[in-house]
């Protein structure tokens, strides 16, 4: 039998110690791979969409991290000084606030050649971000329960009463129940009742007794619409409830008459970030044509490039909103905290 | 080198360096540990939530936390929500911890996987598993109606109630082991004694038994009660943002908020809370074990 000494043991484990800690490393510096972050609810579009699609054209891994916009924020503010997010894709009024702490590398058309062929209004801040695909954002409603919603004073209705999730305002579609408060108060049009919050907060008060509860998890809020515990779940998605929809569980999403919502999904290059010239390749393949048809087909939203076809994902004859960003970025941490207050209990 | 004289039996003076146990050097890297990834952070923290804009030292954060009735009813919650799981837990436990020490082989076994097994389950797939359980039309409901203690259902998502028992649930194994822990300590002999000496089942209970299982109650009940007040997920699925706790307040500064000072305060309370517990319960610990 052969004897190791105490002294080739402790030169094997620390080997192993070193091989183990700096080999991951190697690898990954000769590696082409790209850590991105995502929203939590893209996770199964960019796994079976996105990932397969970067390998075959521009050679990379890619690396999800899916979670909500705010924490991708945080992820980028706190590594600021070393990033390993390479792209992110987020909202705009949490854009808003990553280009106010410097965050940011501003896209130019000569890396990322797709931006020539967006929609107008999609890129925004001089390049900064630029939206990818767009969600409509409406009333998810049980059709067990319910025909329909046809308009957002229904979720105010008396036999909704504790039939109702909204979502917290610390979730960008949160914001969508508070404008329809702010439009149903004043009966102004959304791009005016936007700005009246204090009417926007009185309407929700009103709404309290109708609301189960608010959510900044979704999936569990969503789970209970499916049940049937709750009959409307507002400010919800094409990207979420159709996909649900079209697998047979008993939910839709209504467009209320008085305007739906386009939901801000955006892409941006995170500054000093690993691999630049493949973040560059990575957004200009996700603002592509190609790879657009086949997200907005998936995840049921609206294209940026105007080289796809929109096809019927948007309801017709009702006016889409697209919200002042810039008023709700600069308003929102106010916001969060009257409105969590106004819930509690 | 000086040296130290033994106090008592004056035996043979002997270098500071034989006084310590070479096996301590053991908890090193679990110290270094500690100390790396958990105190210094922790420090850190707590100094931000002293630091004012330009750099100074300021109690701001502190008073306008606990000058806002909001906040101080978040911090009630919290604390209440921690007892009442903590109460909870050791009741469902100790007699679940009783019925462990009686059982051998197999049964044992089974008690153990049943106790373990579903804490490799996550919160959220349990989260799931509850809303079924407490909706209106669900198990919970259905089974009152029939048995006609409501007439109608009740609502129990997304209240309280909902989040006390789904917290027990989750923290039970961690009450149920320290109580098991000491009662497999425990000699037989004390309770045949006592019943020879005519000592009725519910005296030698809590005469007997209940008081040497002390130490391993308030290890248990600090276990569970500083998991509880520390809890963000199990509330963020079960009552939602309508009634908020200090962990989910903390989340809200640092993420939304983006008020880093407001966040560090609430953690340090938080942190207070828990050193307080921990200690309180080390305290009752070494003297019941000295009574005992």
């Amino acid at each position: 039998m052969t004897h190791i000494s105490r002294r080739r043991l402790l030169q094997g484990a620390g080997a192993l110690a070193v091989g183990s800690v700096a080999l991951p490393g190697l690898v990954r510096a000769q590696s082409k791979e790209l850590v991105i972050g995502c929203a939590g609810s893209h996770t199964a579009w960019m796994e079976q969409i996105v990932a397969p699609h970067m390998r075959e054209t521009i050679g990379a891994e890619i690396l999800f991290e899916g979670t909500k916009s705010s924490v991708n924020l945080e992820k980028m503010a706190s590594n600021r000084s070393n990033p390993y997010l390479s792209v992110v894709q987020m909202d705009d009024p949490v854009m808003i606030q990553a280009v106010e702490e410097e965050l940011l590398r501003p896209m130019n058309r000569s890396a990322v050649p797709n931006l020539a062929d967006l929609r107008e209004g999609t890129i925004h801040m001089d390049g900064m971000w630029a939206n990818y695909v767009q969600p409509w954002a409406g009333v998810a409603y049980n059709t067990n329960a319910r025909d329909g919603v046809a308009s957002w004073s229904a979720l105010w209705s008396d036999e909704a009463k504790g039939k109702v999730i909204i979502p917290s305002l610390q979730n960008t579609e949160g914001m969508w129940t508070l404008f329809a408060a702010a439009m149903l108060a004043t009966g102004k049009p959304f791009s005016e009742a936007q700005y009246e919050t204090d009417a926007a907060f009185a309407k929700l008060e009103e709404l309290k007794p109708n609301i189960l509860t608010t959510y900044s998890i979704m999936s569990q809020a969503f789970n209970l619409l499916e049940q049937g515990e709750i009959t409307m779940l507002s400010g919800n998605f094409s990207s979420y409830t159709l996909p649900r929809k079209a697998e047979g569980v008993p939910v839709d999403l209504a467009a209320p008459k008085e305007g739906i919502f386009a939901m801000p999904s955006g892409i941006c290059l995170v500054k000093d970030g690993p691999n630049p010239e493949l973040a560059d390749a990575y957004v200009n393949e996700m603002l592509g044509a190609d790879l657009q048809a086949k997200i907005a087909e998936f995840a049921t939203s609206v294209p940026a490039n105007t080289k796809v076809d929109a096809g019927s994902i948007v309801p017709s004859g009702v006016p889409i909103h697209s919200p002042d960003w810039a008023f709700v970025s600069s308003n929102r941490r106010e916001w969060i905290e009257r409105f969590d207050k106004l819930m509690a209990g | 080198m000086s040296a130290i004289r033994h106090p008592i039996s004056g035996t043979p003076p002997r270098r500071i360096g034989t006084l310590v146990d070479k096996t301590a050097l053991l908890a090193g890297p679990g110290l270094l540990y500690l100390a790396v990834l958990y105190a210094v952070p922790l420090l850190l923290l707590l100094l931000q939530s002293f630091r004012s804009d330009d750099g100074g030292f300021t109690l701001v954060a502190y008073t306008s936390f606990f000058g806002d009735t909001y906040n101080l009813e978040v911090l009630a919650r919290t604390l209440r929500v921690a007892f009442l799981t903590t109460l909870l837990s050791l009741a469902v436990a100790y007699p679940t911890a009783i019925a462990m020490n009686r059982a051998k082989g197999i049964w044992l076994t089974v008690f153990l996987v049943a106790l373990v097994l579903p804490m490799s389950l996550g919160v959220v797939v349990k989260a799931f598993a509850w809303s079924i359980l407490f909706r209106s039309n669900g198990a919970l409901n259905q089974t009152m109606e029939s048995l006609g203690l409501i007439d109608a259902p009740i609502r129990m998502l997304f209240t309280e109630t909902a989040l006390v028992i789904g917290a027990a649930n989750v923290f039970l194994p961690f009450m149920v082991l320290p109580i098991y822990a000491v009662l497999r300590q425990q000699d037989d002999a004390l309770q045949h004694a006592a019943a020879s000496l005519g000592a009725s089942p519910v005296f030698r209970f809590f005469h007997v038994s209940l008081p040497l299982t002390l130490p391993g109650i308030v290890a248990g009940a600090a276990f569970v009660f500083s998991l509880s007040i520390s809890m963000y997920v199990i509330p963020s699925l079960i009552v939602g943002e309508t009634q908020q706790t200090l962990p989910m307040l903390i989340a809200r500064s640092f993420l939304y908020l983006r008020n880093e000072q407001l966040g560090s305060s609430i953690s340090a309370i938080l942190l207070i809370i828990a050193i307080a517990v921990v200690l309180f319960s080390s305290w009752l610990a070494a003297r019941l074990g000295a009574k005992e």
